[in-house]
């Protein structure tokens, strides 16, 4: 199985090691990392499995560091993948959060970790709950300055932005409070064609819990009654007999956490658990069916009328969900083609208010940049970018060249997919526990796509 | 080791290790943990703190289970240097391992098992053994892993404790770890040992299946994959086994999700029904393609499996190519495993899509991806007929944007598209004229000259374009070259005009006189001479109908497919290579090398020089131990077709497939070189083609003035025939090795290899005629190779052979600097036999580096060890070898006969192994090798491990394959 585990830091020191099995020659973290700093000439990513000299290097980057395996053996490589990635996740659970310098804080307690994630190269116990009970050392929390914002506004990582171990609840002077937080977190991936169709659409959502509650309850969350799971092969939806096809949420396919019971599932659309300590996904789905694209975008390339020398490029953005809600740090990237010099912007309006968006051009990769700290439902927002061109071709020059435009957003509290969590239920131990719940929605773009 | 950086450590450092000595001795219980913690610390960055063993060890007797732990964690990152100190912690385990807490018992078994060192073995048995029945699961579990951690240290103990049979019974344990820790220790010890430790029968199958019910999400994953190396018995079998491992398909572990694919896939083979396969697959599509949501590396694992997938099982997937389009955010490593897959998943149905995505593929920003995109839009036009006109007008679109590379690619797939319908998209001609000055890479401008000459008649000005590039003839690449003699050849047949017989004449000139390429010669010699002899020929030949080409770009053979599915969720299936290919279960031989040595030295330092004397006696005699057919090398059977002499059609044929040059003749030309004076010519010139003594045939005129046959074709032989010697064929011990079968040989059958004899190299060479006539006056010449060597003489020593008459010589070789082969050493050697009767022949031998073993290649006893310090550890190369060896003398003689030399041999303490040192000098140029070798093995048991080391690590293949036939299988 797995011959050394290590932890390296962005400039590849060490951070963490363990050697399981003995196998692999001393030096094999300098060797890993050359290899990954200089794949393809130092030009792209390395692929996350890889080997030299027999030796099978298998890696994930988290948290600004690298989780590295490596083995002699022709073994399975999801399982390992799926083991760093956990590890990651422990590591997220015990020490609030990861990063080199949460790794560097915690070493021993890292160690300590380790030796109940694997023995002799064999995963055990992965669960951060189950190895409670075998943790001795306490955890240092880091606390940066940031806070919740920043992990928040992390795209990919959920919103759980909530920096606590999981030893906090477990101690008798418990300083933390009972509390769950039941996340719907959708990535979403759209692509549009140049008429403005929607060529293809995904969904990829998760409903992610971080369990914080003394004494582990069984709880149940119940979705939608309208819930299909299963592509549908022709006919309406209405042939299942669910009521209101605006009722209806379909995904394509769905996997549940280990601890989830299925049992009321079937009927009554309704997760039971027994949530463990830490964070996981309940319940992971993924759905091709239609949805209503948050985000519409047109880009249209004009003469200028006054000289061949430039361009006029109008790029609108439309909000298209509930003016109750407002999508945050939306970034609108249009690259141009090698005729365009520079570039120089202006909004339509003035901004409302001052400084509520920004423009970057990259002239190296000639990319422009629209940011927009917020952008409120329903509103539509259009940038005037004058191009200067160094052909004297006018529009025509350019017009081909322009795009693909790409959106990068997170949407709090919306869901696109429509899928909800009716209620959360606790039972009460006493009258006196009262547990927090959070149950929040987020949308996040994965690869949204506008062709030009 | 540690004594050298730990001198260093101190003293710069001295003043931490002192303090850190001081904590470790303080009775504040909290102040020592700190010390230990830093210790660790210290450890962990690479310091060596190995220097504090015994004051750590003092550490562990304490009921403080946080600091036992920390001091545990210690001892095995250490333990290993010191294990005399190592011993002094046993007592405590033994102790802890009987300890009410069962966390304590547990950390103790687990630490005692990492601690790698031999003497502790035997005080792990009883404790091992009670825990293994222990109350607690958590201590059950642990020390299951523990037996294949003692497997490994010792596996007779394994065995004759029983542990194996303990093993087995917690498979039915009522824990899910136990259970998986059980199936995965049994698993291990199955690898490692190659022994029946856990091979599955009916009985054992329905516990694993009702395991996996029960177990973790990591024993999920072992189980299934030790069930996809069960055969089912019969259907029905299959069936429930399908049935209990397909609700694993939901499983939010990919892994487990994979392993179960695999399985399934397994099973349905023996199913049988089809209906039932059919759902099957249908269950596997949408878990696979879930994978996709994980992270971008477990997608890029699911990628690479499903690329094997759908490979033999395209219709699984065949509705789902929309989840396989490329999102802009995806590493490049994603996005290149998604366009092969949506190649293979094309079809007429969905094509317009695919195209439309690759179309905006090809206009992205990364260089490898746009190129990649653009050849997909071919290969869909090659292997879907119904799309190719729409991927040709693609191309033209992407040809307008006029990005050099862009077009290039374009360039190139438009050829194949041509090749693949010929006659019908000639239009686009034109466009692909307009952008000539964009083409720099020569896969490119081979494309486009290939286009011009294949459409002459169709190009107004084809001769102009030609000449365009025939301006930097000279200076092109090796490809266009080729192309461009074609090319020249079909427009002069196409259109004789005076202008394109101008041009071949310049062409051919150049080609036949200037170049060193033998690729490029041959070629213009043929040409030549078809053009001379009967032009009409030459049409039929160079302008004749070209077979159409397929898609096969992604193709895996079949055979390697079927082991890669086999390997479904394995490394193999993401490097798709066979897992012989990178797995090498050694462990650090280096390591133990450094460690055995000194003392085995000691041993029996008066072998060698016995053992040498009796292998030179041997070796003069009737060589009993002759070595055995050497494995060919790597490269040998699969170069055999390429130097084929130009003959026939299926050659010109050939030469149509001008896309590549081909490989093997391209060092082909050696210079003249003799024993013989008058024998001076270059037989090996003739291997590249129909080199000659003379200038070059004068310039052929147009066809009809033919010159009569030039003196370019005289026979490179027509030299007195040499005086027949007596066949003084050696007796030969085992059949040697066919190299050139009679069918290739028009008559004439040669089996032989190397060989040696009174003290030097031979070319043992058997002779057999089963052509009509008599065949006498043989002669032999070798191509340069990585040993310079050549045949003492170019006269075979031997008489007329008659029909049906064979003999075997030993033809005498000598070894000559000047036909060293440049590059890293192959066991290739390139040989022409020649007969008055039938004519040059060609054929490759594999040089076995046994026959250049030097007598007396012994070293002094003492200066092996440094010797193999001297040699870096990169200079050592391992391969295990299908020999079984038997009694030690027996075998030690067995190889001093064959010129390698005892140094030392003892057996390893605490195994059956034993291991042997040797040495061998190996006749090599410019100067010898000196071989260092190390072989282990377990006595009886077949399997040896031999590791090498020598200043030419490129020798090590060609030594493996000698200790292969040296040792037998």
């Amino acid at each position: 199985m797995i011959s050394q585990f290590f932890i390296l830091s962005p400039r590849g020191d060490t951070i963490i090691t363990r050697d399981y099995l003995g196998n692999v020659p001393k030096g094999s973290t300098e060797v890993f990392f050359r290899k990954i700093k200089f794949w393809d000439r130092g030009g792209r990513d390395a692929p996350p499995v890889f080997h030299v000299d027999g030796v099978s290097y298998l890696h994930v980057k988290d948290g600004g560091v690298l989780l590295v395996a490596t083995t002699r053996e022709n073994v399975s490589p999801s399982l390992i993948l799926e083991l760093l990635r956990r590890i990651g996740g422990i590591i997220k659970d015990y020490c609030g959060l990861l990063s080199e310098e949460a790794v560097r804080k915690n070493g021993v307690l890292l160690y300590e970790l380790l030796d109940e994630v694997v023995d002799y190269g064999f995963p055990q116990n992965s669960s951060s709950e189950a190895l409670r009970e075998f943790v001795l050392n306490e955890p240092t929390v880091l606390h940066t300055s940031k806070g919740k914002a920043a992990a928040f506004a992390g795209v990919g990582r959920g919103p759980t932005g909530v920096i606590k171990s999981v030893l906090d609840t477990s101690r008798a002077d418990s300083k933390g409070r009972d509390e769950i937080f039941v996340d719907i977190v959708e990535k979403i991936s759209c692509t549009f064609s140049a008429s403005g169709y929607v060529q293809t659409s995904q969904i990829d959502g998760a409903i992610q819990v971080k369990s914080y509650l003394t004494g582990n309850p069984p709880i149940a969350i119940a979705l939608n009654d309208g819930l299909v799971i299963g592509r549908r092969e022709g006919g309406g939806a209405a042939e299942f007999g669910y009521g209101r096809a605006s009722d209806i949420v379909q995904l394509d396919d769905c996997n549940f956490h280990e601890s989830v019971s299925l049992e009321r599932f079937e009927t009554e659309r309704t997760l039971e658990l027994v949530p463990p300590d830490g964070e996981f996904a309940v319940m992971n789905y993924r759905s091709t069916h239609p949805f209503k694209p948050p985000f519409r975008v047109t880009c249209t390339v004009e003469d200028d009328p006054h000289s061949a020398f430039k361009a006029i490029i109008l790029l609108q953005v439309r909000a298209d969900f509930p003016a109750d809600k407002a999508a945050s740090g939306l970034e609108v990237t249009v690259p141009f083609p090698r005729a365009v010099q520079r570039v120089s912007c202006e909004p339509e309006r003035e901004p409302r208010p001052a400084n509520s968006q920004a423009w970057d051009w990259q002239e190296r990769v000639r990319k422009l940049v629209w940011k927009l700290r917020k952008v409120a439902g329903g509103s539509e927002h259009t940038l005037r970018i004058r191009a200067t061109l160094e052909d004297g071709l006018g529009a025509a020059g350019v017009r081909r060249g322009v795009g693909p435009v790409s959106l990068q957003f997170t949407i709090p509290m919306h869901c696109v997919s429509r899928l909800q969590v009716r209620y959360l239920q606790i039972p009460k131990r006493d009258k006196s526990y009262q547990p927090y719940r959070w149950v929040r929605y987020v949308t996040l773009s994965s690869s949204y796509v506008v062709r030009t | 080791m540690a004594s050298g950086d730990g001198k260093y450590f101190a003293t710069t450092k001295k003043g931490e290790i002192h303090e850190f000595k001081e904590d470790l001795r303080a009775l504040d219980r909290s102040k020592k943990k700190e010390a230990v913690k830093k210790v660790i610390a210290a450890m962990t960055v690479g310091k060596d703190v190995s220097m504090l063993f015994p004051d750590v060890v003092n550490c562990m007797q304490t009921d403080d289970l946080e600091l036992k732990k920390l001091v545990y964690l210690y001892l095995i990152n250490y333990a290993k240097t010191q294990p005399d100190l190592a011993i002094m912690a046993v007592n405590t385990f033994v102790k802890d391992s009987q300890d009410p807490n069962p966390l304590i018992r547990a950390l103790a078994v687990r630490t005692m098992g990492c601690i790698r060192v031999d003497k502790i073995t035997e005080y792990l048995c009883d404790p091992l053994q009670r825990c293994l029945k222990d109350d607690d699961p958590y201590v059950r579990k642990t020390a299951a892993v523990c037996v294949a951690k003692l497997y490994d240290i010792n596996p007779e103990l394994v065995e004759d404790r029983g542990f194996l049979d303990a093993l087995k019974d917690l498979l039915a344990d009522s824990n899910p770890m136990v259970v998986a820790n059980a199936v995965a220790a049994l698993a291990e010890i199955h690898e490692v040992g190659g022994s029946a430790a856990f091979h599955i029968t009916s009985t054992s199958l329905f516990k694993l299946l009702r395991a996996l019910n029960e177990c973790t999400e990591w024993g999920q994953v072992f189980i299934l994959d030790s069930l996809a190396g069960y055969t089912a018995r019969d259907a029905k079998d299959a069936e429930s086994i399908v049935e209990r491992v397909t609700p694993r398909l939901q499983h939010a572990n990919c892994a487990v999700v994979l392993s179960a694919v695999k399985v399934i896939l397994k099973q349905m083979a023996a199913i049988g029904d089809e209906a039932l396969n059919k759902a099957l697959m249908k269950k596997m599509a949408p878990p696979l393609v879930t994978l996709l949501s994980g992270e971008p590396e477990i997608q890029y694992v699911a990628l690479r499996n499903i690329s094997l997938i759908v490979q033999q099982y395209p219709q699984i997937l065949s509705h789902e190519v929309k989840v396989f389009f490329c999102k802009y955010n995806d590493p490049i490593y994603v996005k290149m495993e998604k366009l092969e897959i949506m190649i293979a998943l094309a079809s007429d149905r969905n094509v317009d899509q695919v195209l439309l995505e690759f179309k905006e593929y090809a206009t992205e920003v990364d260089v490898d991806f746009v190129r990649k995109a653009v050849r997909a839009i071919g290969r869909c036009a090659v292997s879907l007929e119904r799309a190719a006109e729409r991927c040709i007008n693609v191309l033209l679109e992407l040809i307008q944007t006029k990005v050099a590379y862009v077009v290039q690619e374009a360039v190139v797939v438009i050829k194949d598209i041509f090749r693949r319908y010929p006659n019908r998209y000639e239009s686009v001609i034109a466009t692909l004229c307009e952008c000539l000055d964009t083409l720099d890479e020569p896969e490119a401008r081979a494309a486009m000259v290939w286009v011009i000459g294949e459409y002459a008649e169709r190009i107004d000005n084809a001769d102009e374009l030609l000449e365009g590039f025939l301006e930097s003839f000279p200076e092109e690449p090796a490809a266009v070259q080729l192309q461009l003699v074609t090319a020249a050849v079909k427009l002069f047949l196409k259109k004789p005009q005076p202008r394109a017989q101008q041009m071949i004449q310049l062409v051919l000139t150049y080609a036949t006189q200037e170049t060193d390429n033998p690729d490029l010669r041959d070629r213009a010699f043929i040409y030549w001479r078809l053009l001379s002899t009967d032009p009409e020929a030459a049409r039929a030949v160079v302008l004749s109908e070209k077979p159409v080409i397929a898609d096969t770009a992604t193709a895996l053979e079949p055979s390697l497919l079927s082991t890669l599915l086999a390997n479904l969720s394995t490394l193999a299936s993401v490097y798709h290579k066979p897992p012989e290919a990178f797995v090498s279960r050694t462990r650090l031989a280096v390591q133990r090398a450094d460690e055995l040595a000194p003392a085995a030295f000691e041993d029996d330092s008066g072998t060698p020089s016995s053992s040498s004397a009796g292998g030179g006696g041997a070796g003069a005699g009737a060589g009993p131990a002759a070595p055995a057919a050497g494995a060919p090398g790597p490269g040998a059977p699969a170069a055999g077709g390429a130097p084929a002499p130009p003959s026939g059609a299926d050659l010109l044929g050939d030469l149509l497939e001008l896309d590549s040059p081909a490989p093997a003749p391209a060092h082909a030309h050696a210079p003249a070189h003799s024993a013989n004076g008058s024998m001076g010519l270059d037989l090996l010139g003739g291997l590249g083609g129909l080199d000659l003594g003379g200038p070059p045939a004068p310039v052929p005129g147009p066809p009809p003035q033919a010159q009569p046959a030039p003196p370019a074709f005289a026979d490179p032989f027509a030299a007195p025939a040499p005086a027949p010697f007596a066949s003084s064929a050696p007796p030969a011990a085992a059949p040697l090795p066919v190299l050139l079968p009679a069918d290739k040989g028009k008559g004439l059958a040669l089996s032989g290899q190397l060989a040696r004899a009174n003290g030097g190299p031979v070319f043992r060479l058997a002779f057999s005629n089963s052509s009509a006539g008599a065949l006498d006056g043989f002669m032999i010449q070798f191509n340069r190779n990585s040993f310079g060597l050549a045949p003492a003489a170019q006269a075979v020593p031997l008489g007329p052979l008659p029909p049906g008459g064979s003999a075997t010589v030993d033809v005498p070789l000598a070894q000559n600097a000047a036909l060293l082969a440049p590059g890293p050493a192959t066991a290739l050697l390139q040989v022409a036999v020649r007969s008055n009767q039938l004519g040059v022949a060609y054929f490759n031998a594999a040089a076995d580096l046994g026959a250049l073993l030097l007598e007396g290649g012994a070293l002094e006893p003492a200066a092996f060890v440094p010797a193999w310090k001297a040699l870096p550890d990169g200079a050592e190369a391992a391969d295990s070898l299908p020999a079984t060896l038997g009694a030690w003398p027996q075998a030690s003689a067995k190889l001093a006969a064959a010129n390698v030399f005892t140094m030392a041999h003892k057996a390893v303490p605490g195994s059956r192994e034993e291991v042997a040192y040797l040495t061998a000098r190996a006749a090599t140029l410019p100067a010898p090798t000196q071989l260092l070798l190390e072989l282990r093995w377990a006595a009886g048991a077949p399997g040896v491990r031999a590791a090498v080391r020598s200043e030419r690590s490129d020798f090590a293949p060609m030594v493996f394959a000698a200790l292969r036939g040296i040792l037998g299988g």
